[in-house]
């Protein structure tokens, strides 16, 4: 049944595109709503276990096995919250039905890419899934064709064949060592492989690979550029699941089911992801683009993921994936803010903003939320997630580690205090009376995604037991 | 048993009562504060020469709210009982047509039953409830009174807040040494720790009896306040209870030896109060401001009396408490008339209405003979004795209450000349004699000065010997008159001494008020009592200014600290921030040299860790 999720989208994408094309044009925007609502539906009650193969039915000779556990079913669920949000954006941003539907063709191919992504075991499966993923982003970041998401875009395309380069080195050095590309007779081999050497240089360009798709410091030069250079529904799915499926769920499935732990690469994991959340926030705070301040602010909290992901124990996994959960919640929520604020006045530079918390009440109050979850403030889902990290960081004797991340939640803070102070509080500028609240789309995903972010903080105590902490079940092949 | 519970009760529920009547029903809270001095000066009465004791558990750790009657409280509830009943008759009258009636009479028997509460509480924490109780309706009786009193009630609720917080320490460690809180099991040596717990006690003992440093807000209170609260409060009920706690904790709770330091340091406590009080009394140009100088002085008399831990010492000094309650309310009570018929208390607007007040002249004569001292009144044979246990223990102490004397006497002379005789005031050409109510008290006060004095066997045996018991007093008996002609010849030289003093003052300078200018301008004296005026002496101030000062180094660290916080993080993370902005200058060829050496060191380092 699992093998529909990336299968439906692109014989979607089939279909659409057919003789009956001029009749279908409507139809897609709603297509992609029923399929992310589907796909989260689907997530939330259904079975883990082996999801037979993909293409057996095609070519006996290539199978692509699937398997869903629990840290797959956190990424769809996130997948389907974020393109159902997307879709809404993109709907109330563009009136044009011809661009529209082009839109959500790559939508839909890019949907298949991350599902994709999620439910492989195999090393180069994963590695054509990204491809899938990463050329549909790179045609979504450069959709407006303007010279600024040119220039990001091919900024994007850049770095990403760079690590694309880097992995396949690696996937053929891996085959090459383990006679095989699944995760689990890889796992197997890397532990009884006689040499070493080639192994861990295998494993170490992996890494950089999925540094740099994850845009972690200092892999992370095309990011900002990338968040903020692109249309405001791209930058809510790439900031909310592109780069979190394509890096940092690869790097958590990699490293926790492939590569294992060592000494070496915890402090890797620990040093890069203390960087991300450090430099990310101190960057974040000396902007003045409404976006380009949430692009660092990903970059920090990625950080957080990384450092959950370093300490290697349950608790620590458990709170890198509520990390990631949650990052994907508020940060979604807070793109689409600015997606409302810049429709509505027409700009996303936050020293030409004041008061519009008066004039936009539901986009100033989710914003507030958003941003107070994402600073870590309880009972809001992200301060569950932090905490949960930091208290794995101290239980893990990362002390030094634990102190930073628990004093970067500081500055997080004082940049989103910055933020709501530059854009909602103080008093209107007088250019900006007319200004309405944003259309019906905007409010629907905005109300939706701080329901969520409430309602998983409150519900904290239920979402760890039955969602987070089977999350460990994952380890091994 | 419930006997004991009719004290404290009755005038509660009177207070509470009268608090809740409107201004309209003046007649009823009237009837309501006479009627409940009156029962419990019967109950007083009854009361005296029983031993009771009332023990009620109240919490399961060992607090029981006990009370215990025997001879020295039940005098003191007698003492209390009569000032009460008296001072209630007198302010009917003077209270009539003043602002905040209802307080005033709430606050006077709230007073009462507190004060009646601490004086039969025989557990220290039981004791500290009502005593603090006092602080609060204190402040209340200070705050109703003129526009400005309200400064003078916090200055009064600061000091006696202060020290009684010093109470409240010495209680615990009081607790702590003797392993119980009941007053009667109490009996700690006076060593170690006991000296700390002897002496935060006796801090708020000599504080709530207004002696130096603890003063200062009774001269204040004297103006500020309404004057029947002056003739009850600091005149009679805290020096009773002042003076009473402070012969619990020497005779009962520790044992005061001649020999100890504390006994020299209660001593000398006393001696300077007397000094430097009457100094300042000497001075002053206000009816009310010079008595209270006097109220404070009298206090060292009966500190250094009962600090000597002689047996005739400590008679003295608490002879000296029930003789000084007499005159110096009644002296109030004088004042309080004069300033009700003439409607000032400024010595300089007065004079010469002696012939149109008789009746009170004759009481202000009998009262101030009595605090200076004259023989046959009370006050002669309580000074005496403490002479005879000051003289015992050190000249120099001796030397200071013979001086307080002489200027105590001297003080009076100038005082009642100025307002009782010379040359009539135009003023105070109509003024009248007071009303009788307000006589009744006057006279029954002027009268016990003179029987306490004459008869001075009758308050001795009865009350004050059987405090101390035959044990301590060595078979002694100190009634009658005193033994030591040495003392008693003194005594006449000081007083003769102060009268040709006041005949030469006048003299020379021409009017009764002037009379002591020659010692207020002496050339180092002037200095030191213009600054006294300024106050520059008044702990509170001082105290103030202390607190400001720290007050100021606290904001000025607070600010450092905000600097920190707001100016110094913030700039460094700025500088943070700012560079990592110049870093990411959007090249491509900056973003990828970023990748690849941060790539080149993850794989050299984890090639390196194999």
């Amino acid at each position: 049944m699992y093998s529909s999720l990336i299968l439906i989208p692109f014989f979607s994408v089939i279909v659409l595109n057919l003789p009956f094309r001029t009749l279908m044009k409507k139809s897609a925007f709603w297509v992609c709503i029923a399929l992310s609502l589907i796909q989260i539906f689907a997530v939330l009650f259904s079975p883990t276990g082996s999801l037979g193969n993909l293409t057996e039915m095609f070519f006996s000779f290539l199978r692509v096995d699937l398997w869903i556990d629990n840290l797959s079913r956190i990424m769809l669920l996130c997948i389907g919250i974020v393109l159902f949000t997307a879709a809404w954006v993109q709907k109330e941003l563009s009136k044009d039905e011809e661009r529209q539907f082009n839109f959500m063709n790559v939508l839909l191919l890019l949907l298949a890419g991350l599902n994709g992504i999620v439910l492989v075991r195999d090393i180069f499966s994963l590695y054509v899934f990204l491809e899938i993923t990463a050329v549909s982003s790179f045609i979504l970041i450069g959709f407006n064709k303007e010279r600024d998401a040119f220039e990001a875009a091919f900024k994007y395309i850049i770095l990403s064949v760079i690590a694309t380069a880097l992995m396949l080195t690696s996937i053929g050095l891996l085959l090459m060592i383990a006679g095989d590309t699944s995760f689990a007779t890889i796992s197997a081999t890397l532990k009884t492989s006689p040499d070493k050497l080639l192994a861990m240089f295998a494993v170490a360009i992996f890494l950089c690979a999925a540094f740099i798709k994850g845009g972690v410091m200092p892999f992370h030069g095309w990011l900002p550029d990338a968040y903020s250079a692109s249309p405001a529904s791209v930058s809510v799915i790439l900031a909310g699941v592109v780069t979190k499926t394509v890096g940092v769920y690869t790097l958590i499935r990699i490293v926790y089911s492939v590569f294992g732990y060592s000494p070496a690469l915890t402090l890797i994991l620990l040093i890069v992801g203390t960087l991300s959340v450090v430099l990310g926030a101190l960057a974040a705070l000396g902007q003045s683009d409404f976006k380009r301040m949430l692009a660092y602010s990903s970059i920090s909290q990625v950080g957080y993921i990384v450092l959950g992901l370093a300490t290697g124990s349950m608790l620590g996994l458990a709170g890198a994936v509520f990390h990631l959960f949650n990052h994907s919640i508020f940060k979604s929520l807070l793109f689409v803010n600015s997606a409302a604020v810049e429709s509505s006045t027409g700009t996303r530079n936050m020293d030409n903003l004041a008061g519009l918390a008066k004039k936009m009440p539901v986009t100033g109050t989710t914003s507030i939320l958003a941003s107070l979850s994402c600073a870590g403030i309880p009972p809001l889902a992200g301060f569950w997630s932090k905490l949960l990290i930091i208290v794995a960081l101290w239980m893990g004797k990362f002390y030094a580690f634990a102190i930073i991340a628990a004093l970067a939640s500081i500055l997080t803070l004082a940049y989103f205090l910055s933020l709501q102070r530059r854009v909602f509080f103080g008093k209107l500028r007088e250019d900006l009376a007319h200004i309405k609240e944003s259309g019906f789309g905007f409010l629907l995903s905005m109300t939706i995604l701080a329901l969520i972010t409430i309602g998983a903080g409150l519900g904290f105590p239920f979402i760890l037991n039955s969602f987070l902490l089977p999350v460990k079940t994952i380890s091994g092949g | 048993m419930g006997a004991l519970l009719l004290p404290i009760l009755i005038p509660l529920i009177a207070g509470i009562l009268s608090l809740l009547i409107t201004k309209r029903f003046r007649i009823l809270s009237e009837v309501v504060v006479l009627w409940a001095t009156f029962f419990n000066l019967v109950i007083a009465v009854l009361l005296f020469k029983n031993n009771l004791t009332v023990s009620l558990p109240m919490t399961h750790w060992g607090l029981t709210f006990s009370l215990r009657l025997y001879h020295f409280s039940g005098f003191i509830m007698l003492a209390v009982a009569g000032f009460a009943a008296l001072i209630a008759l007198y302010s009917v009258v003077f209270m009539k047509g003043k602002d905040h009636l209802n307080q005033f009479y709430g606050y006077f028997l709230i007073t009462l039953a507190l004060t009646n509460g601490a004086v039969l509480a025989n557990n220290l924490i039981v004791m500290l409830f009502f005593w603090e109780g006092l602080l609060l309706v204190l402040f209340g009786m200070i705050a109703i009174g003129n526009k400005m009193a309200y400064k003078t009630a916090t200055k009064a609720f600061i000091i006696v807040g202060v020290t009684d917080l010093c109470m409240m320490l010495g209680i615990a460690l009081t607790g702590h040494l003797a392993g119980t809180l009941t007053m009667s099991k109490i009996h700690l040596p006076l060593i170690g720790l006991g000296n700390l717990a002897f002496i935060l006690l006796m801090i708020g003992a000599i504080s709530k009896a207004g002696a130096m440093p603890f003063h200062s807000w009774i001269p204040d209170a004297a103006v500020d306040a309404p004057l029947p609260f002056m003739a009850l409060v600091p005149a009679a009920f805290e020096k009773l209870l002042g003076i009473y706690f402070l012969a619990r904790i020497s005779l009962d709770l520790f044992n005061l030896i001649p020999g100890s330091w504390v006994s020299i340091v209660l001593m000398t406590i006393g001696a300077i109060t007397i000094i430097l009080a009457v100094m300042m009394a000497l001075i002053q140009k206000d009816y009310k401001r010079l008595l209270s100088y006097h109220a404070i002085s009298q206090v060292g008399y009966m500190i250094l009396g009962i600090g000597t831990a002689l047996p005739v010492g400590i008679v003295g000094g608490l002879f000296h408490m029930i003789n000084h309650a007499l005159y110096k309310s009644g002296l109030f009570l004088t004042g309080g008339s004069v300033e009700k018929q003439t409607g000032t208390t400024n010595l300089e607007k007065l004079g010469g209405i002696g012939t149109k007040m008789p009746v009170t002249f004759a009481c202000f004569l009998i009262t101030a003979c009595a605090i200076s001292g004259v023989p046959p009144l009370n006050g002669f044979f309580s000074k005496e004795l403490i002479y005879d246990g000051a003289l015992e223990r050190g000249w120099i102490f001796y030397a200071a209450a013979i001086l307080g004397s002489f200027l105590t006497a001297a003080s009076f002379l100038k005082l009642g000349h100025s307002a009782f005789l010379g040359k009539l005031h135009e003023s105070n050409k109509n003024t009248q004699e007071a009303p009788i109510p307000m006589l009744i008290p006057m006279i029954i006060i002027a009268s016990l000065c003179i029987l306490f004095g004459v008869f001075n066997y009758l308050p001795l045996n009865n009350f004050i010997q059987p405090i101390l018991g035959t044990a301590r007093l060595h078979g002694h008996n100190f009634a009658g008159f005193p033994t030591n002609p040495f003392l008693v010849l003194m005594t006449a030289v000081v007083i003769v001494a102060a009268i040709l003093n006041h005949f030469w003052g006048v003299k020379s300078k021409g009017s009764a008020i002037k009379a002591v200018d020659h010692i207020h301008y002496a050339p180092i004296l002037s200095t030191i009592y213009e600054k006294a005026e300024k106050r520059f002496f008044d702990p509170y101030d001082i105290g103030m200014q202390v607190a400001q000062r720290i007050a100021e180094a606290a904001f000025w660290c607070d600010r450092k600290i905000d600097w920190f916080y707001e100016v110094l993080t913030v700039k460094i993370t700025f500088a943070f921030t700012h560079s990592i902005k110049k870093a990411h200058d959007g090249s491509y060829s900056t973003y990828l040299a970023w990748s690849l050496v941060g790539g080149l060191l993850v794989v050299l380092f984890l090639m390196f860790s194999v």
